[in-house]
């Protein structure tokens, strides 16, 4: 038998500091590149914009193949594909069960969400910068010219993988499952915008109304503006946002802090 | 070190935990004993912070769990082997908790060479590893962060014989240490070996606790014989004022066996059998939890421990 007094069944945790949240960034980058699904899948993205971007070099008519164009037409293959990036960096920890161990190691949940969405984003910029550096050669193969403005860059380029990006963190914290997550941002992003352009193509009143209330309508309009959107843009993309990006990724978020790790 | 307080867990209608409360203590093995679905992982899982009390507490060295800084380093989990993306490699298992941790990556191969998980084999995905294999990378996930608590949920499962045996004597160094050692299980002769202290848990209450010792302590006390002449030895007995009953060709007499030997030898009466009648752990522990067991006639289920 054991003796022990009071102070021996106390945790000495005064040399032990916290988890830094560099650390747990660093660790969630690790975690969505080190399965075979993860390294393959980014790797895909690269090669299928490379493709599409190669092809589109060769096929495009020869004024549109500058910089400017070729970017966009890499930037649009990447938006497709880097939420789910980001949808599988979520959803693996309940589809995969690797929560219990997440949730475990760092019981604050709000960080890992934290550290999830910067190491998302830093991996969205790495991916970003290899789709213009595939844009450059796809620039090169077609012997376009180099122009670029801020207009596209900024608009075409970094704000539509941003609120890619957001989705898909938005919609993997939301349905916490990987298929139904993946299915769900496709619908979102592939059959909505038609399923609301059919739509607004027959009924006038429906085509005013679908930038208000369907969000890649918004952003569709914001990329076709030049320079800085109108009011009435914003205002669209501010509603539409709402109710497409913040809503989720408000409600989502809870889910998320509360839901138990089965 | 584990401080249990008056945990209640429902949900909805459900009560899966019913106000329990116990103490797993430094330097011990303690043993969380139950049928399956009695509460056993609710407890555990409230434990560490993954799902919330509905009323009671869990301290563990005197803290909430969500308070421990680094809770690896303190705390090792394993609440299921089978919890780990299957597409990692059991090394890349180890490298993510260590990288959480802080530790060096040296501290990932010496605990896959304490948990005999071969270089070759750490390389292997998880989705290839046998629930063996998958409970040792688990227990190697605990033991990651060198944590002076160990809270393990049927840590033994899958394991084959050898492995079950190597586990015991890790746990049981463990505890001689000073670590805190909670683990659960469903099978009796798992715990009974290995732990100081023993958590019987049925439908959500505790049915009892205490050493092995104390618990059967409470249990009235039986004696077997068989002798050449029983007829002749029962009325000795019983002209004692024990209560003697024919079973299984010999007698159960409710004294201990000295005394049994004694009436023999005043009866000159050869024995030919003599052995302690008492109900063992697993007589005690299906009748504290008769209620709660799936079976519908728990005696048949021991049969062949010798009392039905």
């Amino acid at each position: 038998m054991t003796t022990t007094d009071a102070s021996s069944e106390l945790l000495d945790v005064s040399g032990t500091p916290a988890v830094p949240f560099t650390r747990l960034v660093a660790v969630e980058v690790r975690k969505a590149l080190d399965t075979r699904a993860g390294r393959w899948f980014s790797a895909s993205i690269v090669l299928l914009s490379l493709a599409v971007v190669v092809i589109y070099a060769f096929a495009a008519p020869e004024d549109s193949r500058d910089f400017s164009d070729v970017i966009g037409v890499a930037g649009a293959v990447l938006g497709y594909f880097l939420p789910i990036l980001l949808i599988l960096m979520v959803t693996s920890e309940w589809s995969q069960r690797t929560g219990l161990t997440t949730f475990t190691l760092e019981p604050h949940r709000g960080r890992v969400v934290g550290a999830k969405l910067v190491g998302g984003l830093l991996l969205g910029a790495a991916l970003i910068l290899v789709a213009m550096a595939v844009a450059a050669v796809g620039t090169l193969i077609g012997g376009g010219g180099w122009s670029i403005t801020a207009d596209v860059l900024v608009k075409g380029f970094l704000v539509a993988n941003l609120i890619a990006i957001l989705t898909g963190f938005a919609i993997g914290m939301l349905l916490m499952n990987s298929p139904a997550a993946i299915v769900t941002y496709f619908i979102y992003s592939l059959v909505l915008p038609i399923a609301v352009g059919v739509l607004g193509s027959f009924q006038d009143w429906f085509a005013d109304l679908a930038p208000w209330i369907e969000f890649n309508t918004a952003q569709g309009l914001m990329f076709q503006a030049d320079g800085m959107p109108s009011g009435e843009v914003l205002a669209q993309l501010l509603v539409s946002g709402t109710i497409w990006l913040v809503v989720p990724f408000a409600l989502g978020l809870l889910r998320l802090l509360r839901a138990e790790p089965k | 070190m584990i401080m249990v307080d008056h945990l209640t867990k429902t949900y909805g209608g459900f009560t899966a935990v019913d106000d329990v409360s116990f103490t797993a203590r430094r330097g011990r093995v303690t043993g969380f004993l139950g049928p399956n679905g009695a509460g056993k992982t609710t407890t555990m899982r409230i434990m560490v912070g993954l799902t919330p009390a509905t009323s009671g507490s869990v301290r563990i060295g005197g803290r909430d769990y969500r308070d421990i800084p680094n809770p690896g380093l303190h705390v090792g989990v394993l609440l299921d082997a089978s919890a780990q993306h299957a597409g990692r490699t059991g090394r890349e298992v180890l490298m993510i908790g260590a990288r959480t941790m802080g530790l060096p990556d040296s501290r990932v191969d010496k605990m896959l060479e304490l948990v005999s998980l071969t270089p070759d084999e750490s390389k292997r995905r998880v989705r290839n590893y046998s629930l063996g294999m998958r409970q040792r990378l688990g227990i190697a996930h605990a033991l990651l962060g060198d944590p002076s608590v160990l809270i393990l949920d049927e840590p033994a499962n899958g394991l084959d014989p050898a492995g079950i045996r190597w586990m015991r004597r890790l746990l049981k160094s463990y505890a001689d240490q000073g670590g805190t050692v909670l683990l659960s299980s469903h099978l009796l002769n798992e715990v009974e070996l290995i732990a100081d202290e023993m958590i019987l848990i049925g439908r959500g209450t505790i049915v009892a606790s205490g050493t092995k010792e104390s618990l059967l302590s409470g249990e009235a006390t039986s004696t077997l014989v068989h002798s050449e002449d029983n007829d002749a030895l029962g009325r000795q007995l019983a002209a004692a004022g024990h209560t003697v009953s024919v079973e299984a060709g010999g007698l159960r007499v409710d004294c201990d066996s000295p005394t049994v030997g004694r009436a023999a030898l005043e009866a000159q009466v050869v024995l030919t059998e003599l052995r302690s009648g008492a109900a063992g752990l697993e007589d005690l522990f299906l009748s504290l939890t008769e209620d709660t067991q799936r079976e519908g006639h728990p005696a048949a289920a021991t049969a062949q421990g010798g009392t039905a």
